[in-house]
């Protein structure tokens, strides 16, 4: 039933198994067979072509299900584009992109897309807005069509704004009372201060201040062209997904000013100790956070690499230590979130009351170990190939290479990186493990932020530093 | 003359086109089985576009058959089966898997536990011996028996004690719904049963269930049948077949009077509603057309419930549907169809279930015309393929089917039976399953704040 909840409960990344501290890590059984050898990396061609108008088109066409992903991802679109009354405004903005254009409603979008085997619907980032559509390989035409209607001649019809903020004050009250939703938020604003990456969730002034003409004034800010782009892979001839791309996107035209650009994110904070009230809480919601570094930065591999051995899967550091080892959780993961003009570092597990203390000494614990002492050898393989069959498992899917390109152009990076990413990946040296560790990991530099019984776990809690209470 | 072969030319171009597309998005998956002689059964899926396999190993028992006064024993044992062997101690498996560049995940559900990894090719051999290995033998200790009881319990409060809902639309729901122990205990497990189970129980469940005879294993991906058949064969051939227990008739009718009760959440501040119909048995002629039928209903925001309750009425957040823990293919005994929603605090369970009932009532009356039946139909189809394009579910789905079916070519036959669904299908099967009688309903409310 590990995997089970993964369906239930979103961002729940650890579901399972095993790892121990009692076998030497080197050990393999001698009766286990051997790897086979490596088959070389694929590396998909991606078709680029820009339009007159700017918009970049990305095409990367595949032989196997008879489907077509596109994703419209547009840049400075997203939570950091939103101004500080509005926070999270971005995803209403998505959101209401599908519940009506200027020749359909809400309804007819939601059937016409049913009809072509697929759907159409948008979401917001840190970064930008992505607008994902998919169909039946014969249903690709119409699908780019119906893509192109609603994101660009989205109605946002009174009635629509009306139930979607209804809603979304609804969804507010509903996250408000989970943990992970209040702990994130809190370790955002510790992380990030006053920059919009630090105050990416709704509060229901914002939502209540929302207007039809705020949704237009901005969607015609932010979806421009030049500042978007387009990606199209599946069971489609590049020729053909591009004559689609340009029927449907040609003529795009932006009109008005542009959203300004996003100002860089602050690469130093002073950590802050916040114990988050929950009565009666069963369990503590810990994270450790501080700034991190974008995702164009020079040290963006060695830290990719240091966060998959620290905290990034079944085998990694911290989810042996508290999970294998010590029974704290069903989970444990720490690494590197990795923005356009930022990022942080954060680390986090649901632990139970009694232990609370004991997970943040334990978290601490490793978080020097990896900035003190070489990673061996086999472990630095071990993570290495780790990494790699991620890629693999993942490329095989042809939305999620959409995804990762989308993904990847809206922080920053090219096209290449796709194929680049794992050699780079290959190349990383232990001293450099230890070095980005110990500069971005450094236990000082970690904010704590505990929601949980403050009458349960306070007392553990005085040896971590004076912890504010609060409610929020 | 030619006025009256007109319409029929016009047919014939409009089937023809139809045919074109048909052609287009058809995706039939290659399906080769085998059993060897110890009794397991192996599927192979042939797909050389990647150079990844993914690998399913099902073991046909779940919760219905855990041990009575052991509630949740399935799951546990799940997670005990990752804690090593005398062979390959604590914390190879998860070490192996990864360094192989691998993913691995185990779930428990009513009817079966499956285990599953994906990874390059180049790590499919260990993975085969790593699979044997436990299927073998455990390594029965004390030490990862408590450490797994703890880590259990930390799942269940991170899943339902801490969590508002609880996931009563899948626990709660079945408590209620069904008559029968196997089918309304809880799957998830009691703290005071998860602590009381010991090594005797571990390793009788073990012996009972484990072997090789009570399991299917299934290989999808950069493969060929043969290379798939000789390495099991290689890893697998020599474990013993051992006898399984026959287990109990957990068989149960529909119901024929409505269950309702009204539970207190401490933690939710929005209140929700769970329905859930008792479904066809598997294998009855029923059961495609309640598949369209949930989908007609519940799939999406095209959906009948959605248009009606989100949008319409205005009187839910969210509504969705599914068919217990599973899909509407993929169990083996007594279900539920459960229609979940969170609705507004100034609307009521009854005008949720009033709003669902005026859907389900023009379904019985009227049926569905034929464009909105196509629609349906259309994303269902794109849907099934769309869950076999990972070679890991890939492999899963036909493990799972030839566990539950005996036949992993139902992957092929799914999309004919959705195909062949008639309004008239629809309208039988609302009438029949989709009745007040047979509806169990829990109304989830805030607690009063003292």
């Amino acid at each position: 039933m590990k995997q089970l909840m993964l369906t239930m409960i979103v961002g729940a990344l650890f579901a399972h198994s095993a790892q121990a501290a009692d076998v030497p890590k080197e050990t393999m059984p001698a009766a286990m067979p051997a790897y086979a050898k490596d088959k070389p990396l694929p590396v998909p061609h991606i078709g680029k072509k820009t339009l007159s108008n700017g918009l970049q088109v990305w095409i990367v066409p595949r032989t196997g299900i008879p489907r077509v992903d596109m994703v419209l991802a547009v840049r400075d679109a997203g939570f950091a584009a939103d101004d500080a009354k509005h926070p999270g405004f971005a995803e209403l903005l998505a959101g209401l992109l599908n519940e009506g254009t200027a020749k359909r409603d809400s309804r007819a979008i939601a059937e016409a897309a049913q009809g072509m085997g697929g759907s159409v619907a948008a979401g917001a980032s840190a970064d930008g807005i992505s607008v994902q559509a998919s169909a039946l390989a014969s249903q690709a035409g119409p699908m780019m069509q119906l893509l192109a209607e609603v994101a660009r001649t989205p109605s946002f019809p009174d009635n629509e704004v009306a139930l979607a903020k209804a809603n979304a004050l609804q969804t507010l009250r509903v996250s408000e009372t989970q943990p992970r939703f209040r702990a994130e938020r809190a370790i955002s604003r510790a992380i990030y201060g006053d920059h919009p990456y630090g105050h990416m969730t709704p509060t229901a002034e914002a939502i209540e201040s929302t207007t039809q003409e705020l949704l237009r004034g901005e969607h015609a800010k932010r979806f421009r062209p030049e500042r978007a782009l387009l990606v199209i892979t599946g069971r489609i001839k590049e020729a053909d997904a591009l004559k689609l791309a340009q029927k449907a996107f040609g003529d795009w035209k932006a009109s008005g000013p542009a959203t300004a650009e996003v100002p860089k994110a602050t690469a130093t904070a002073k950590p802050v100790h916040l114990l988050l009230e929950r009565g009666g809480s069963v369990q503590s919601t810990l994270r450790l956070g501080s700034p991190g570094i974008a995702a164009t930065s020079a040290d963006q591999i060695p830290l990719r690499l240091t966060s998959t051995i620290l905290g990034g899967g079944f085998s990694s550091r911290v989810n042996i230590k508290l999970r294998e080892e010590k029974g704290y959780t069903y989970g444990a993961s720490a690494g590197a979130r990795l923005l356009r003009e930022g990022g942080s570092i954060v680390g986090g597990a649901d632990v139970r009351n009694e232990v609370t203390g004991a997970a943040l000494t334990e978290y601490f614990n490793e978080y020097k170990r990896i900035g003190a002492d070489l990673v061996s050898a086999d472990e630095m393989k071990m993570h290495k190939r780790y990494v790699a069959g991620g890629y693999l498992l993942s490329n095989q899917m042809q939305r999620a290479v959409a995804n990762t390109l989308a993904a990847n152009w809206l922080v920053g990076l090219p096209a290449e990186f796709l194929g680049q990413y794992v050699p780079l990946i290959e190349k990383v040296t232990p001293e450099q493990v230890r070095d980005v560790a110990k500069k971005y990991f450094a236990p000082e530099n970690q904010s704590i932020v505990v929601v949980g019984d403050s009458k349960a776990v306070g007392e553990q809690l005085k040896a971590y530093g004076d912890f504010t209470v609060t409610d929020k | 003359m030619r006025l009256r072969y007109l319409p029929a030319l016009l047919a014939g171009v409009s089937l023809s086109l139809s045919a074109a597309a048909a052609t287009s998005d058809q995706w039939t998956l290659p399906v080769n089985v085998k059993k060897l002689d110890n009794g397991l059964t192996v599927v192979v899926s042939e797909d050389h576009s990647s150079p990844t396999v993914g690998v399913s190993v099902v073991y046909h028992v779940g919760m219905r058959l855990e041990p009575r006064n052991r509630t949740g024993f399935a799951h546990l044992f799940e997670h005990l089966m990752f804690q090593g062997t005398p062979n390959a101690p604590k914390g190879v498996f998860d070490r192996a898997i990864t360094g192989g560049g691998g993913r691995n995940n185990g779930s428990t559900r009513p009817d079966f536990t499956n285990y599953i990894e994906t990874a390059p090719v180049s790590s499919l051999e260990p993975i085969l011996w790593l699979e044997a290995d436990r299927m073998k033998t455990l390594d029965f200790n004390p030490a990862t028996l408590k450490n797994q009881q703890d880590v259990v319990k930390e799942e269940i409060r991170v899943n339902v004690k801490n969590q508002p809902y609880g996931g009563f639309y899948w626990l709660d729901i079945s408590q209620l719904g069904f008559q029968k122990w196997e089918n309304n205990h809880d799957g998830y497990g009691s703290f005071e049963d998860l602590e009381g189970a010991s090594l005797d129980d571990v390793r009788a469940f073990h012996r009972d269930y484990y072997g090789p005879n009570n399991a299917v294993l299934a290989i999808a991906g950069d493969i060929s049948p043969a290379q798939g058949f000789a390495l099991a064969q290689k890893y697998f051939g020599g474990i013993p077949a051992r006898p399984v227990p026959k287990g109990s008739d957990f068989t149960e009718g529909l119901n024929t009077q409505e269950k309702r009760i009204e539970q207190s959440d401490a933690l939710a501040q929005v209140p929700a509603v769970a329905v859930g119909w008792k479904v066809p048995d598997q294998g009855s002629a029923d059961q495609a057309p309640m598949a369209v039928l949930s989908e007609l209903l519940a799939g999406g925001d095209a959906s009948l419930f959605y248009q009606s309750m989100v949008k319409g009425r205005e009187i839910a957040l969210n509504v969705q549907g599914g068919f217990g823990l599973t899909g509407p293919f993929e169990y083996g005994g007594p279900t539920l169809f459960t229609v979940f929603g969170l609705y507004k605090p100034n609307s009521s369970a009854d005008a949720m279930l009033a709003s669902m009932d005026e859907q389900i009532a023009k379904v019985v009356k009227d049926g569905v015309d034929a464009a909105t039946l196509k629609r349906v139909k259309t994303r269902m189809l794109a849907d099934w393929n769309n869950d076999l394009e990972n070679i890991l579910s890939r492999a899963d789905t036909l493990a799972k089917l030839q566990t539950l079916w005996g036949d992993a070519h139902v992957v092929n036959k799914v999309p004919g039976w959705i195909e062949g669904v008639t309004s008239a299908d629809l309208q039988r099967v609302a009438a029949t399953y989709l009745t007040k009688a047979n509806r169990t309903v829990i109304d989830r409310k805030p607690a009063v704040k003292k």
